[in-house]
This record gives C-alpha cells, sequence and structure tokens, in this order.
C-alpha cells in the first residue's frame, strides 16, 4: 500500500518535470526574445496611451495636435525618418538646409498623421505576433479591428538601444509609411532638378495649408 | 475596353519621360529604379482619372457609404465577393496553393447554399476566412516580371503583366461567360459598377488621407500601388522581404 503511493508519487514527480519544468526550463527567454516581448509590449502600451490622449473626439484640433506631437516625438524615431526618407539626397543638403528639413518634416508628420491617429486610437489593438529583424529591429505584427469590415494589419518597425525603444516604421496592409514618403519627396526633388531648397518649399506650402484646413 | 487600350497606346506613345544622358550614372539609375518612362502621360492620364472619380464615382461612393445602411452594405459586399469565388479558385490552382484553393470552394458552397445565393458570409463565421486572388498575381508568382508603371484610363494604376491578368481574369469569369451567352451584358456592367462604387469607399479614408498629406499624389499612389501589389503577391505574408531599413541606431 505504501509502495504503491510512493510509485505513485515518483510517477507525479516525474510527470512533473517533464510535463511542466522541463518544457519551461527549454522556453527560457533568450536576450532576442526578450527584446521581442518588450517590443510587443511597447506597441501595446502605445496604443492604450494613444486612446488617453487621442481618442477624446470633441477635443479641439489644437490640442489633439499638441498631444500627438508629444507621442509622436517620444516613441518614433523622427530625425531618423527623416533622413531616410530624404535617402540619397541627406547628404547633398547643406547644414542648415537638414536642419529646417527636419523641423518641417515633424510638423508634417504631426499635422497629417494626428487625425488618423484620432480615427484609430478608439479602436482595438492586438499584437499577433512579433519578429526579430536582420539588424536588431523587431517587427510587431498587429490587427486593429474596424467598426465595419475586415481589421486592419499594421506591422510596427521597432528598434531599441538598452534604454529605450523607438518606432521606425509603420507597415499598413503592405505599405510603408516611410517608402510611401520616400518616393513622394524624391518625386518632388527631381522636379525640382535635384535641389533640397526646392522639396522645403513645398513642405513649408504644405504644413502652412494643413494646419489652416480646419480637419 | 478596347478603347481604353487605344487611348493609352495614343498616349504613351505621345509622351515618354526623357532618359537621363548616359554619363550620368545615378541619374539613369534613378531612372530605372523609378520604372516609369512614360511617366508625362501617365500623370495626364491620372489627372483625367481624378477629374472623374471627383464628378462620379466619389460622390456616388460617399452617398452609398453614408446612405446605405450598414446591413445592405455588408449583404452587397459579401454578394460580390462570392460572385468572384471562380476567379480566385482558377489562380489558387495556378499558384500551387491547394490549401487556399480548398478554401475557396469550401466557401462559394456554403455561403452559396447555407449563406442564401452569397448574401451571407457564414463560411467566415465558421473559420474560414476569405481572400483574394488574380490572374496578375499568378504571372508575379510565375516569376514574370511586372513591366513599367502604367497608369490605365478608368482603371487607374497598373502595369502590362496586372494588364493582362485584369484580361485573362474577364475572361475566365463564368458570370462574364454566362451574361454574354445569355445576353445579360447589362448583368455584368451592373456587377462592374458595383464593385466599384464598394471598393471606392471601402479605400475612401486611405486615398483622402494620402491626397491631403502628400506633396505629389501621382508619386504617392505610385509607390502605394506596388507595395500592395507586393504584399498581395505574397499573400500579406511579408517574408523577410521587407526593404532593411538602414536608419542606423535609435537617437
Amino acid at each position: 500500500m505504501v509502495d504503491h503511493n510512493r510509485t505513485q508519487a515518483v510517477l507525479r514527480g516525474l510527470a512533473f518535470i517533464f510535463v511542466v519544468a522541463l518544457p519551461l526550463g527549454f522556453a527560457t527567454p533568450s536576450a532576442a526574445d526578450e527584446t521581442e516581448e518588450k517590443a510587443g509590449s511597447f506597441i501595446r502600451s502605445l496604443a492604450a496611451e494613444a486612446i488617453r490622449s487621442l481618442a477624446e473626439k470633441d477635443a479641439p484640433r489644437d490640442i489633439r495636435i499638441q498631444r500627438f506631437r508629444k507621442l509622436f516625438n517620444d516613441h518614433f524615431a523622427v530625425n531618423s525618418i527623416g533622413r531616410f526618407v530624404l535617402g540619397g539626397n541627406w547628404k547633398k543638403a547643406s547644414k542648415d538646409e537638414q536642419k529646417e528639413y527636419l523641423v518641417l518634416f515633424e510638423d508634417l508628420m504631426v499635422v497629417s498623421y494626428v487625425d488618423r491617429f484620432s480615427r484609430y486610437a478608439g479602436e482595438n489593438l492586438e499584437v499577433t505576433r512579433t519578429r526579430a529583424e536582420n539588424g536588431g529591429s523587431t517587427t510587431v505584427f498587429s490587427q486593429i479591428s474596424r467598426p465595419t469590415g475586415k481589421p486592419v494589419m499594421v506591422l510596427w518597425r521597432v528598434g531599441s538601444t538598452d534604454k529605450t525603444m523607438k518606432i521606425l516604421d509603420v507597415i499598413v496592409e503592405g505599405a510603408s509609411m516611410s517608402q510611401t514618403l520616400r518616393s513622394d519627396f524624391g518625386s518632388i526633388i527631381r522636379q525640382q532638378d535635384g535641389k533640397v531648397s526646392g522639396l522645403i518649399d513645398a513642405l513649408r506650402l504644405k504644413t502652412a495649408s494643413l494646419k489652416a484646413s480646419s480637419k | 475596353m478596347l478603347a481604353a487600350f487605344m487611348v493609352l497606346t495614343l498616349a504613351l506613345t505621345g509622351g515618354c519621360a526623357t532618359s537621363p544622358h548616359p554619363a550620368n550614372a545615378e541619374a539613369v539609375a534613378e531612372f530605372n529604379a523609378l520604372n516609369d518612362p512614360g511617366e508625362p502621360a501617365n500623370r495626364a492620364v491620372f489627372e483625367v482619372n481624378r477629374g472623374l472619380d471627383a464628378a462620379f464615382l466619389k460622390p456616388v461612393a460617399l452617398a452609398y457609404r453614408d446612405i446605405t445602411p450598414q446591413f445592405f452594405q455588408d449583404r452587397i459586399k459579401a454578394v460580390l465577393d462570392n460572385l468572384r469565388a471562380p476567379v480566385i479558385f482558377f489562380n489558387d490552382m495556378l499558384q500551387g496553393e491547394l490549401e487556399r484553393a480548398v478554401a475557396t470552394v469550401l466557401r462559394f458552397v456554403l455561403n452559396s447554399s447555407l449563406g442564401i445565393l452569397g448574401l451571407n458570409d457564414i463560411a467566415t463565421d465558421m473559420g474560414i476566412e476569405g481572400h483574394d486572388e488574380d490572374f496578375g498575381q499568378t504571372l508575379a508568382v510565375w516569376g514574370i516580371p511586372e513591366g513599367p508603371y502604367v497608369m490605365l484610363p478608368l482603371f487607374g494604376p497598373s502595369n502590362p503583366r496586372d494588364a493582362i491578368g485584369m484580361v485573362v481574369d474577364f475572361l475566365i469569369d463564368p458570370f462574364n461567360t454566362w451574361a454574354g451567352n445569355t445576353d445579360r451584358d447589362f448583368a455584368v456592367f451592373s456587377r462592374s459598377a458595383a464593385r466599384g462604387v464598394d471598393l471606392r469607399a471601402t479605400y475612401m479614408e486611405t486615398l483622402d488621407d494620402l491626397e491631403k498629406s502628400s506633396l505629389d499624389f501621382y508619386a504617392a499612389i505610385r509607390s502605394l500601388y506596388r507595395q500592395r501589389r507586393v504584399n498581395e503577391i505574397n499573400n500579406g505574408d511579408p517574408s523577410a522581404k521587407l526593404p532593411v531599413i538602414n536608419i542606423g541606431t535609435v537617437p
């Protein structure tokens, strides 16, 4: 009787080791897994922050722009994206042009994305998976459900250092924000005989008109 | 359709972008990467398309979206999707996607019967989600290059591969064969019009946003069209084909 109980206990112990403990042991997160995990929660917390600061529909547009500017600068690698978007033209620009371009670029992003972000802010964002990319960045796959129609697939390219995480790119249904901007800006520079100053003029006009429009 | 192609051919022969001097290696590389030798003509067609859109399609799509109750919009979308099943199945098979082909057949059978002639997408509720395919994607899977960017009158952004795909899809669609054989051309026109309005309504916000925020709407659309097509060809799976972002470390 006693033996029987002991055998059972041993079996239970073995079962515990093989079924529960070992898989857990194997699943010890590596550094890469940890980064992926962190990137996923980074996007989740960004979504939560966006709801808090932008979902309030009756807030005046000025206030929403102000809040989105903070969120954008806190969580997006604004200058890196700006440089990437300019491509080879970055080196052609003078120091002053680079400086002015980055200011206008940030402004354009804020005033043109504030409404898009506000619209999505109230919707449910679900992180479906994460994937480590070459060069240390992580792609966070997410689905945003819409009031009607299929959920929208949104991918977030997240770069990280020891201390911070920042978004490098947003890819909506296969279309990358930074790639599209790069084509857009590149086309303007080509039309201006390769002059970055022509792009800067166009950016100034665009941001002014976007700020003037009520919605 | 024929008329559209004639206009296109005329437009293309009328104005091609002047290719840069061969000595300017950087400019030549850029010209080739853009892959839009007919840019001036394409831009002209784009402006005509925008005018037609603003005058006809957009107002109709807005009215459809805002006035038609969501219930009816969902039924119409379900019927339109269900009608595409034969073309999707055909392309699933040609791409060797057996699992997706089976899903397409199951969806068509379920939605046409229990779903009452496709009015209800009950297959999705049962966990068999839908997908789209077209012959342009099939050609891409077979390794045929896309060719230069082309802005088609009425149909919008395309390239030779996708334009051929559109024609093939039209020809193999049993719905069109049936309508042709029974003198019901109006059915083809009504279906195309309904699909156009439904798609325009679906992309209303996306296009409005892009038009508002882009500096060069034509260039932004060109980029968007290509990226979306790559995404569709890969069936929405960005398998390491995302361009490596060379932005260096985060500041």
